[in-house]
């Protein structure tokens, strides 16, 4: 019998709110997290704007390690991973330190980082480059500033496997914690916004220049954004024994990869299909006990299509019933962080019987014909919620939680 | 729990593109660091890298269009192809079944991240190239590779630094022990670009040498003074071994065990770095059930740097004990130069290379011993041994540790 | 530059990033339909004509560019566009 998983603290760091109970108020609510870039100077673009996190002071999180040694993505990461043990009820010092690990995943890394290369650079100054670059711009530090910050030395892991990496991320922990090598795992994603990414998208005209509206008939793409999320998992005994919160159990994931294009899904969502059927079979649950669906749902007009038709691939009939939301709407695609922040999205839905909405939808499009949550939150009994992610790669993740039961 | 078995392995490396020719090679103590040619080195304080000269993927990819694939993604999927030949498994094979790929890589390409974001940033954002654009991603290589061999399976890239090769190897090693995959290509690949190697070179990492005549990188060595780096990729093509048997594959070796470990010091605090990779090549032994004693050689992850290869030695000394005055351990970076995330494939590569003909490649330049380090380092030259259980050891800048166990067991030929 | 010269280096454009011989591609040829192109590769050739041709072409004209002949003729319109302007 294989030990159960359980999650029993989030930390997130969103344009929306940092913190589970500010940041779930503002989601039931539909508030999004969109604004004007001020990160960078847009003036040459199409679009300007983004999910940025405002008035993030890293101070407040970090104990041991400076501000000023850190890119953004490991500040974020630190603060969703304190926010976390602390939701926990776990107090970093008490844990044994070889015994918890971090499995983080990440777009870009540090892209700051590399983006003041880039001006140095193009400006004839790379004297001004020092050992700064390598010391902070390599995406293991993002994981490695998590546990130096914290003292855990444990199984340490990055995976930058693109928009999917937060789930790429937790099934690794996942996978950890069921084989016994770890006591605790700290388990989400992180990204900062980034000139790189904006002008990537904006040039794949895949940038929406007001809102971002999932599923929308006049959807006109994805917001980019920045945050973390990240997710305290551990054995069902460990947390049992100590009393802990259980917001839900791991049941399962699935993985797969398209083979088939880098920026382009499958016309008949072949792997997310695949990576949806492992999940469930894992999880031992029939699609029909599905009851909430967390979308990839950019708000592109391709992938919103693709995505409907893979649901409907795998639930048939079913599909109609389940509820399924986008929350990029409100928080704009954060990249790495989305499918982490995301499954502590379907954590909190099992928990609370609540379905955060899919906010700026106002006309149907007849191609994407399913229940997305349209506007308003609901209740909702969610006792199976499914986190789906898709990326550049080709690469596609589900996960599935449910509602924790002796 | 399901075994895991090794069925074939590709290498493009500086001294090679089969497993035999570089290992031929790095038996004869020839170096793969050179001065470099792929960019102009006059920023450079050290000129040297381990550079895989005239790489030409069409010599493995044919005819298909290499425009989408930037240098990462071409090492990658020509050592794919060159795995998968090895092992046999056949288009068909991969039509029929789900073949997947993990992937070390510590960068991917910087310089294709790079470069995008200089276009942008001279000619403006609209002219950012969109192809260019979905390779700065760093899961770009283990995309391309998986779409140009109809890889299906699980697509995972691993980036915990120099460590991302073995970390790959056991990720997917895991994954295949617990029934989720049966076949998986595994290992690790790294570009050796301007940008990453200023940003080496500015951080005091590499080599120093007066004379550029491929006096260093000396692992272990009391002169050591910083790595090369270097480039390449290496793919272990990694089997059920119940479905490879069915098969008929024949089996290089077993991965036996897997261990990995974090120094939150990262390096700066001895002791803890010594206990850090001490626990990640015990937990690998505990993995596979074995006794330090038992193990015949290692590789070590030693590359020249000053603290790193003093905290790679004392950990040997401190798990092994006695055993380390009689167990051979050899540091291939001395010839290869650090390639980072390609490192612990190429490792492996050679190891394999051993366990089959028997002869351990040494330290070239080896000679001025450390008195306090207590291990059997292999000398310059190379030497005869029989191997049957190998240790693999991979240490990062940042904390990171990774070892594997190879085995080989009569039982699967 | 005439129009001759600008599907010349068009044609080497689209030869380079398909991985086609440009004398095997027509003056016509659909982007999609006789070369097989998916759509990032189609709009690596537009913006690869901007780039080269040092013009500007708005994102909704950029969605009209699907035979080798649309790229020429859009090249050519806004090449000539300051030169009018000039006059």
């Amino acid at each position: 019998m294989q030990s159960r998983i359980v999650i029993t603290g989030i930390g997130v760091v969103t344009s929306i709110g940092t913190g589970r109970e500010q940041f779930w108020e503002n989601l039931l609510a539909g508030q999004s997290g969109v604004s004007v870039v001020e990160s960078f100077d847009t003036s040459g673009y199409s679009v300007h704007r983004g999910t940025e996190v405002k008035n993030f002071n890293p101070a407040e999180f970090l104990v041991n390690l400076d501000a000023s040694e850190l890119g953004r993505a490991s500040q974020f990461a630190i603060a969703a991973s304190r926010l976390a043990l602390t939701d926990a009820g776990l107090d970093a010092a008490s844990l044994d330190p070889p015994c918890v690990g971090v499995s983080l995943g990440t777009t870009s890394g540090e892209p700051r980082e590399v983006e003041r290369f880039d001006d140095s650079y193009v400006n004839n100054e790379l004297d001004k480059v020092g050992r700064e670059f390598i010391g902070r711009y390599p995406c293991h530090l993002i994981s490695a500033h998590v546990a130096e910050e914290l003292g855990f030395a444990g199984v340490n892991m990055m995976i930058p496997t693109a928009c999917a990496a937060g789930n790429y991320a937790i099934a690794h922990a996942f996978d950890v914690l069921r084989r016994n090598r770890a006591d605790v795992m700290l388990a989400g994603g992180s990204d900062s916004f980034s000139r790189i990414t904006y002008t990537g998208f904006a040039r794949l005209g895949a940038v929406a220049p007001e809102i971002c509206q999932p599923f929308d008939r006049n959807r006109k793409g994805m917001i980019p954004g920045e945050g973390a999320g990240v997710l305290v998992l551990e054995p069902l005994k460990r947390a049992v024994a100590r009393g802990a919160h259980i917001y839900a159990e791991v049941a399962g994931y699935g993985l797969s990869c398209d083979a088939h294009h880098m920026t382009a899904a499958h016309p008949a969502g072949d792997g997310a299909a695949r990576a949806m059927r492992q999940a469930l079979d894992e999880s031992g649950v029939r699609p029909e006990e599905v009851s909430y669906i967390s979308a990839h749902g950019t708000g592109t007009p391709t992938n919103d299509r693709l995505e409907t038709i893979a649901v409907k691939s795998l639930f048939k009939e079913q599909a109609y019933r389940i509820p399924m939301s986008s929350v990029k709407s409100m928080l704009g695609h954060t990249m790495g962080a989305a499918s982490a922040i995301e499954a502590a999205v379907c954590a909190l839905a099992v928990q609370d019987d609540r379905i955060p909405p899919t906010i700026n939808l106002d006309a149907p499009d007849p191609e994407c014909d399913l229940d997305y949550v349209p506007n308003h939150a609901r209740a909702h009994t969610v006792n199976v919620a499914m986190n789906n992610a898709y990326a550049f790669g080709g690469n596609n993740a589900s996960l599935v939680l449910r509602k924790y039961k002796m | 729990m399901r075994r895991v078995v090794i069925t074939g392995a590709g290498v493009i490396s500086s001294l090679g593109d089969t497993p035999a020719a570089m290992h031929a090679l790095l038996c004869e103590g020839r170096s793969g660091v050179r001065p470099v040619e792929l960019f102009d080195t006059a920023l450079l304080g050290c000129p040297l890298g381990g550079e895989v000269r005239e790489f030409d993927a069409r010599k493995y990819l044919g005819r298909r269009n290499l425009r989408p694939l930037d240098r990462t993604s071409r090492l990658v999927a020509s050592a794919a192809q060159l795995a998968l030949d090895d092992s046999g498994c056949t288009a068909e094979m991969r039509a029929e079944q789900e073949v997947g790929l993990v992937l070390g890589t510590m960068f991917c390409s910087v310089h294709t991240i790079s470069e995008f974001d200089r276009r942008a940033l001279t000619a403006g954002p609209s002219y950012a190239s969109p192809m260019d654009f979905s390779n700065t991603v760093i899961n770009a290589a283990a995309g391309q590779t998986a779409i140009m061999h109809n890889l299906r399976g699980v697509n995972t890239t691993v980036s915990t630094g120099v460590t991302s090769g073995l970390q790959a190897i056991a990720y997917a090693a895991d994954l295949i022990r617990c029934g989720r995959e049966r076949a998986l290509l595994a290992g690790g690949a790294e570009e050796l670009c301007f940008e990453s190697f200023y940003g080496f070179d500015r951080a005091g990492l590499l080599c120093r040498s007066n004379d550029h005549e491929n006096h260093f990188p000396i692992p272990f060595d009391a002169r050591r003074n910083g790595s090369a780096l270097g480039e390449g990729a290496a793919l272990l093509m990694l089997e059920d071994a119940e479905s490879a048997r069915e098969r008929g594959a024949r089996v290089l070796a077993e991965v036996s065990g897997t261990g990995c470990a974090y120094d939150c010091s990262r390096g700066r605090d001895e002791e803890k770095s010594v206990e850090a990779i001490t626990r990640s090549m015990r937990l690998a032994l505990f993995d596979a059930e074995m006794l330090p004693y038992q193990v015949e050689c290692l590789s070590a992850s030693a590359n020249g740097s000053p603290r790193g290869d003093r905290h790679e030695a004392q950990a040997i000394a401190k798990l092994f004990g006695g055993h380390a005055r009689m167990m051979p351990v050899t540091a291939i970076k001395s010839m290869l130069g650090e390639t980072l995330g390609a490192s612990g494939g190429l490792q492996a590569a050679s190891m394999l290379e051993t366990m089959s003909g028997g002869v351990l490649p040494g330290i070239p330049r080896l000679e001025e011993f450390e008195t306090d380090f207590t291990l059997s380092l292999a000398g310059a030259a190379s030497q005869t041994t029989d191997v049957s259980v190998a240790l693999l050891n991979s240490v990062g800048l940042d904390g990171h540790c990774c070892s594997l166990i190879f085995t080989r067991r009569e039982e699967f030929n | 530059m005439n129009t001759d010269e600008i599907r010349a280096a068009v044609k080497q454009s689209v030869a380079n990033i398909a991985n086609l011989d440009a004398s095997d591609i027509g003056d016509n040829a659909s982007y999609k339909d006789d070369l097989q192109l998916d759509s990032l590769t189609i709009l690596e050739i537009a913006v690869d004509a901007e780039y080269k041709f040092q013009v500007k072409i708005p994102d909704d004209e950029l969605s009209n560019i699907l035979t080798v002949g649309d790229t020429v003729r859009i090249v050519q319109r806004h090449l000539a566009a300051p030169a009018i302007a000039a006059a």
